[in-house]
């Protein structure tokens, strides 16, 4: 399955977010305007009834309200309020003019309710679209008490209106917001992703080869991954020329030897046109097949090693030391030779484990191949003479050492591997060859102990 | 002395082989790591040359499995030159020593006798006893710095006598470690071979370095030098 893009990912959380978010708040605001509502509704309730009780005249023969009560609404049909007074025993004895135009049925009367106490009806709990309130009072008539219930109603319906309209306004003023903060959204994360879409696109233009490296303009959290990936790309570019190199070099010092051999093994033609074959020289022959094997050797190990590595990777220089070290102490046990190996277990060479054994691996066996009765190893952090090496590998032997000619002939690297180098010349040229990969130093030298020194300067941990 | 010669590439195998038995070596060829440990197993060796890029069973886990089952021969790892976790994976299993390809096969015949005189604890290529000098690496024998002509076939025998030191070698174990399975094996030839070396090494008969231990073998009756 395609994975999601950062845009869209960004996007759909973002909306996520908005939808609940948005989405209690308006459920929030509802509950509250509902609830403002239905007590405005009371309170428009409580000034009828009011009105009413003010309404109420005394006459001898007990009460009286006039036809058309003091309130407006009350005597118009259809106007949505409605008034009747009773008894507690249910008995009504006035009614407004809109409540009998209208034919407007009561809710039943609540029971025990309190003299001087309000009660309110939501008639939708019971499927009549009207608020009811109720007052019960003591009322003193000439001397004599009775207790009448005054109530109220109202239609719904004007109320349900306003919060129809407050839902629409609050609905429509919240997805406003919402796609008012999508657009916003949408625009940052387009700006913020820009120098991502803007490598991913230079990332297309490396490969058409329309560049050779990220422009470097990045924000700070992209650096790290855009030098990466220019330092992956500058050792992909790197091993390809190698690995070109090799070849170029491989072809044409095998080209040299061949011919020789070619000629040796030619069928010589002589005056008379009769045909004889030359002698085989066996140790001409020879000669060519040593020059073109470690040619072939020499190329190749130039060609495979990894080279410096783009992140990370840190080899510990005295582990692998110590374990050439044992291996060759085996391969060597006929010499009971007195081998050391000191150093800082914690000094690191920034590069691949192979490559370290490549180079300490054929340093240490021309060490142990050419000492008498010594073989020493110091791993120490690089002098200040080297700021960009961390690591430097010191082996001295006891043995002859190194001449001074072979010094200067294995150190003039960049040769082709064509001078048939022999004795430490081999291993040594390879070693220079993987060192100088890795931006190190090699130095070739007289030993105090007496035979020779070499010293490997290595990138490694900081 | 017998060796084990495993190596996949069948040219390389057969010019080991070739060259090894004109040195005098009787050898057992194995092309794949199976094959290998097959050998090992079954035979008794004075040597092993093992390549390390092996099909079936790679060959350094052919010589951790050796190692284990207590076959101790001396052996000999091959590999390419700059492969040196190669090498020290297989020096680490329990190699002896390497040599790395292309080589020539004089280093390889000089590798093979210095590992077959250290596993028998002599540490320079001359054996001597008395006025017999015995030069491995040459294969020369001397009475008295006389050079003694010998066939191949007796100069093998009084190496592996000489080489195996005061301990009673068996017919059996003579005609193991010098000859091929398919030789007939019949003693007399052992005997023959062994009356001929006593009468070149000690014409006169005054200093019997070779004994006959009745009903087990023979045995080297050296002088120290």
């Amino acid at each position: 399955m395609k994975r999601l893009g950062l845009q869209s990912r960004l996007l759909i959380l973002t909306l996520l977010v908005l939808g609940v978010s948005l989405g209690l708040t308006g459920a929030v605001l509802d509950a509250s305007f509902r609830a403002s509502n239905l007590a405005a509704a009371e309170e428009q309730l409580e000034l009828l009834i009011y009105s009413v009780m003010g309404a109420v005249e005394e006459v001898d023969s007990g009460l009286y309200l006039p036809e058309v009560a003091t309130t407006g609404g009350l005597s118009q049909p259809e106007s949505g309020l409605y008034a009747q007074v009773q008894t507690t025993d249910g008995d009504v004895f006035w009614r407004s003019r809109s409540a009998r135009l209208s034919d407007v049925t009561f809710a039943p009367a609540p029971g025990n309710l309190i003299p001087g106490d309000f009660r309110f009806l939501d008639g939708r709990e019971l499927e009549i679209e009207r608020f009811f309130l109720s007052y019960a009072v003591i009322w003193e008539n000439r001397g004599e008490e009775m207790e009448l219930l005054f109530r109220a109603a109202a239609d719904t319906e004007p109320f349900q209106s306003q919060v129809r309209e407050f839902r629409r306004n609050l609905w429509f003023g919240l997805l406003g917001v919402a796609a008012l903060v999508m657009l916003v959204q949408v625009i940052a994360v387009r700006v913020g992703l820009k120098p991502v879409r803007v490598m991913a696109d230079e990332v297309l233009e490396l490969e058409a080869g329309k560049r050779t490296a990220l422009s470097g303009d990045y924000p700070h959290e992209l650096t790290g991954l855009a030098e990466n990936l220019d330092r992956f790309i500058e050792h992909e570019t790197a091993s390809r020329a190698r690995h070109r190199n090799a070849l170029d070099d491989l072809a044409h010092s095998l080209k040299t030897p061949l011919a020789v051999i070619r000629n040796a093994l030619r069928v010589e033609k002589t005056g008379n046109s009769s045909v004889s074959e030359m002698p085989i020289d066996r140790v001409l022959l020879r000669d060519q097949l040593d020059r073109m094997e470690s040619t072939v050797a020499h190329q190749l190990s130039r060609a495979v090693s990894s080279g410096p590595v783009v992140v990370g990777h840190l080899t510990g220089v005295r582990k692998v030391a110590e374990r050439l070290g044992r291996a060759l102490r085996t391969a060597y046990r006929d010499k009971a030779l007195n081998v050391t190996i000191v150093g800082a277990q914690e000094l690191k060479f920034r590069g691949d484990e192979r490559d370290l054994m490549e180079i300490l691996g054929n340093l240490l066996e021309n060490a142990f191949k050419y000492t008498h009765s010594r073989v020493q190893v110091q791993v120490l952090p690089a002098p200040a003479s080297h700021p960009d090496a961390s690591v430097l590998v010191q082996l001295d032997d006891d043995g002859p050492g190194i001449p001074q000619e072979q010094q200067q002939q294995v150190l003039a690297r960049g040769g082709r591997g064509d001078t048939a180098l022999q004795g430490q010349g081999i291993g040594l040229s390879q070693v220079v060859e993987l060192v100088s990969l890795y931006g190190g130093e090699l130095q070739l030298g007289a030993s105090e102990l007496g035979g020779a020194q070499v010293k490997v300067f290595l990138p490694g941990s900081e | 002395m017998r060796i084990l010669i495993v190596e996949d590439e069948q040219a390389l195998r057969e010019q080991l082989t070739t060259f090894l038995k004109g040195e005098g070596y009787v050898v057992d060829e194995a092309a794949d790591g199976e094959e290998a440990l097959y050998y090992g197993r079954e035979y008794q060796y004075d040597a092993a040359v093992i390549d390390l890029g092996l099909p079936k069973v790679d060959g350094v886990q052919v010589i951790e499995t050796l190692r284990r089952e207590e076959r101790s021969f001396p052996v000999l790892i091959l590999t390419a030159r700059s492969h040196w976790q190669d090498k020290v994976r297989g020096l680490e299993a329990g190699a002896d020593d390497y040599l790395t390809k292309p080589f020539h096969m004089e280093e390889l015949a000089a590798r093979i006798n210095a590992l077959l005189r250290r596993a028998a604890g002599h540490a320079s290529p001359v054996l001597t006893s008395g006025d017999l000098q015995l030069d491995s690496a040459k294969k020369e024998v001397r009475v008295a710095d006389e050079l003694v002509e010998l066939t191949a076939f007796e100069y093998k025998v009084l190496e592996y006598l000489m080489i195996n030191g005061d301990r009673v070698v068996s017919k059996t174990e003579l005609t193991d470690h010098l000859y091929d399975q398919d030789f007939d094996r019949d003693s007399n030839v052992i005997e023959v071979f062994v009356g001929r070396l006593r009468k070149k090494v000690d014409p006169d008969g005054s200093r019997k370095p070779i004994r006959t231990v009745r009903g087990q073998g023979y045995r080297f009756a050296g002088e120290s030098a």
